[in-house]
């Protein structure tokens, strides 16, 4: 079943193209890569199905409903880029920071619930960091705060997970850590997962669809189909080899 | 009793620096946590240019104060937000602007006079029974919105994308910070002055923050400070009879400072 929809998705700023007429389909409880260069337009994308700003022209349906009508904000989690690089001096522990999940669909003058403190236990132990609820984020590592933030999505209960490059600032091990987590997520939740990322050698053999944009859309498909030397040449806009390293499953 | 009380203005000056000092404790820590220290400041020179065109108009100069500072600070937001201008570069635009405009008028209104000085400054004989229950009401209402609000507002404080994606009215919660501040920094002029309201914004949560603590806990470490800095400078101001303004600045500043020592 399609859980998001795009059709013929134009934006610009000025005479600047961003993006130009994207279309395609994402379905309940796919785990999708959204790949591109670095201004190919990945992180504008993700601001049109959040709602953040407005196509020029194109229609985004998320939840059979139309994106400029869409009011179940909480059905979408969200982790914005560079988690790993939190301001250290802003107070605020790690519970703290979960239960701001919840704020988006609290009305003002209302306390947490019994059930919504479970949620955020809940949400907390779910990306394992309910043994740091009392720490403040400043004293937390990269991959641990990638965590909370993740919690900070989860807490709300939403169907659909967007993250913006969630790797970026950690190192290789926290990065193969983090996209096991998140495909487990996928498969014992049925979440629908779409992320950013530059590195999909690390995700290949977890995602089950691959987006690749710059300014059009270049490619939709598998991972396995994405990598081949025309489609990731096409991408970059340079001659690339593709070298398969087939390791899988075992240490290399 | 002590001495102090038996004065009707020392009882009104500890009313009105007690509630004062709750909210401007709470408002700055908004505002510090938002990188937006400078416009407690940029908004109290626009609360002196209230204060020039009162003295030309010869209108209230409680409430055209308040007016002015609140109208500016609705643009200050707007062309923050939604222009997408450098903060910092709007609100300095805004502070030497009004500052300008203030002295014009009050030259054109021969205003320089030891009343102006108390303004810039803050006197403990400044402020009236109106002004007091004025700021008794609106700390009562402005202590409601920011308490009932505190979720939404510290998640649009932390992260405005964030909070807007997840169905947060960002705008409109920053509009309602801005409009707090601009009404609190009027009315705090009379008493701390505005040369040195700003001080009292930045200064408490700043303290609390070098005690590494989460949101809550800095909050009231930050109200705690800011209490005992102005109940202090007003005793201070009381017996040394300096401005009452200076005397709260001064210990707010201490408390830093030893702060920065004991978390070293």
């Amino acid at each position: 079943m399609s859980i998001i929809q795009v059709k013929g998705l134009d934006y610009q700023v000025g005479d600047q193209i961003i993006l130009q007429n994207i279309s395609f389909d994402i379905n309940q409880g796919d785990y999708v890569a959204l790949l591109g260069p670095n201004g190919g337009g990945k992180t504008t994308l993700i601001k049109l199905l959040l709602g953040l700003i407005v196509p020029n022209r194109g229609e985004i349906e998320i939840l059979n409903t139309n994106q400029k009508k869409f009011t179940k904000c909480n059905k979408i989690g969200y982790v914005p880029q560079n988690v790993s690089l939190f301001d250290n001096s802003f107070p605020l522990s790690v519970y703290e920071t979960v239960s701001l999940g919840l704020a988006g669909k609290k009305s003002w003058f209302s306390f947490l619930t019994a059930k919504e403190k479970t949620q955020i236990e809940e949400a907390m132990e779910t990306a394992s960091i309910l043994d740091l609820k009392d720490k403040n984020l400043s004293e937390l590592s990269g991959g641990q705060r990638q965590r909370v933030m993740i919690a900070r999505a989860l807490v709300s209960q939403p169907e659909i997970l967007i993250l913006d490059e969630p790797s970026t600032g950690v190192d290789i091990v926290t990065q193969k850590k983090f996209y096991q987590f998140l495909k487990n997520l996928n498969k014992e939740r049925k979440l629908t997962i779409v992320f950013i990322t530059h590195d999909l050698g690390v995700i290949a053999d977890d995602v089950n669809y691959v987006l690749a944009v710059n300014q059009k859309l270049i490619f939709a498909g598998t991972a396995q189909e994405m990598l081949s030397c025309e489609s990731v040449s096409e991408l970059y806009g340079t001659k690339s080899h593709v070298v398969h390293h087939h390791c899988r499953g075992h240490e290399c | 009793m002590l001495e102090i009380f038996d004065y009707d203005f020392m009882q009104r000056a500890f009313v009105v620096g007690i509630a004062l000092s709750i909210l401007t404790a709470l408002l700055g820590s908004f505002i510090v946590l938002k990188r937006y220290a400078m416009l407690p400041d940029a908004l109290s020179h626009i609360a002196l240019l209230g204060v020039g065109i009162g003295l030309v108009t010869h209108s209230s100069p409680i409430y055209m104060p308040i007016v002015v500072a609140v109208v500016a600070g609705v643009a200050i937001e707007y062309l923050r937000y939604k222009k997408k201008l450098y903060s910092d570069a709007i609100l300095s635009i805004f502070l030497s602007g009004a500052l300008a405009m203030a002295v014009v008028l009050i030259n054109l209104s021969d205003g320089f006079n030891a009343s102006l000085f108390s303004y810039l400054f803050g006197s403990i004989t400044a402020v009236s029974d109106e002004e007091m229950i004025l700021t008794l009401i609106f700390t009562a209402f402005a202590l409601s919105i920011l308490i009932g609000s505190y979720r939404q507002m510290l998640f649009v404080t932390l992260d405005e994308e964030t909070a807007q994606a997840s169905g947060i009215k960002v705008f409109l919660l920053n509009i309602i910070l801005v409009v707090l501040s601009a009404v609190t920094v009027a009315l705090a002029m009379r008493i701390v002055g505005i040369l040195l309201i700003g001080a009292l914004m930045v200064l408490p949560i700043s303290t609390a923050l070098l005690y590494k603590e989460n949101f809550f806990k800095t909050v009231l470490m930050a109200i705690i400070f800011s209490f005992t800095s102005v109940i202090s400078g007003l005793f201070i101001s009381f017996y040394l009879g300096i401005s009452s303004g200076a005397a709260v600045v001064l210990v707010a500043l201490l408390f830093f400072i030893l702060s920065l020592f004991i978390n070293l």
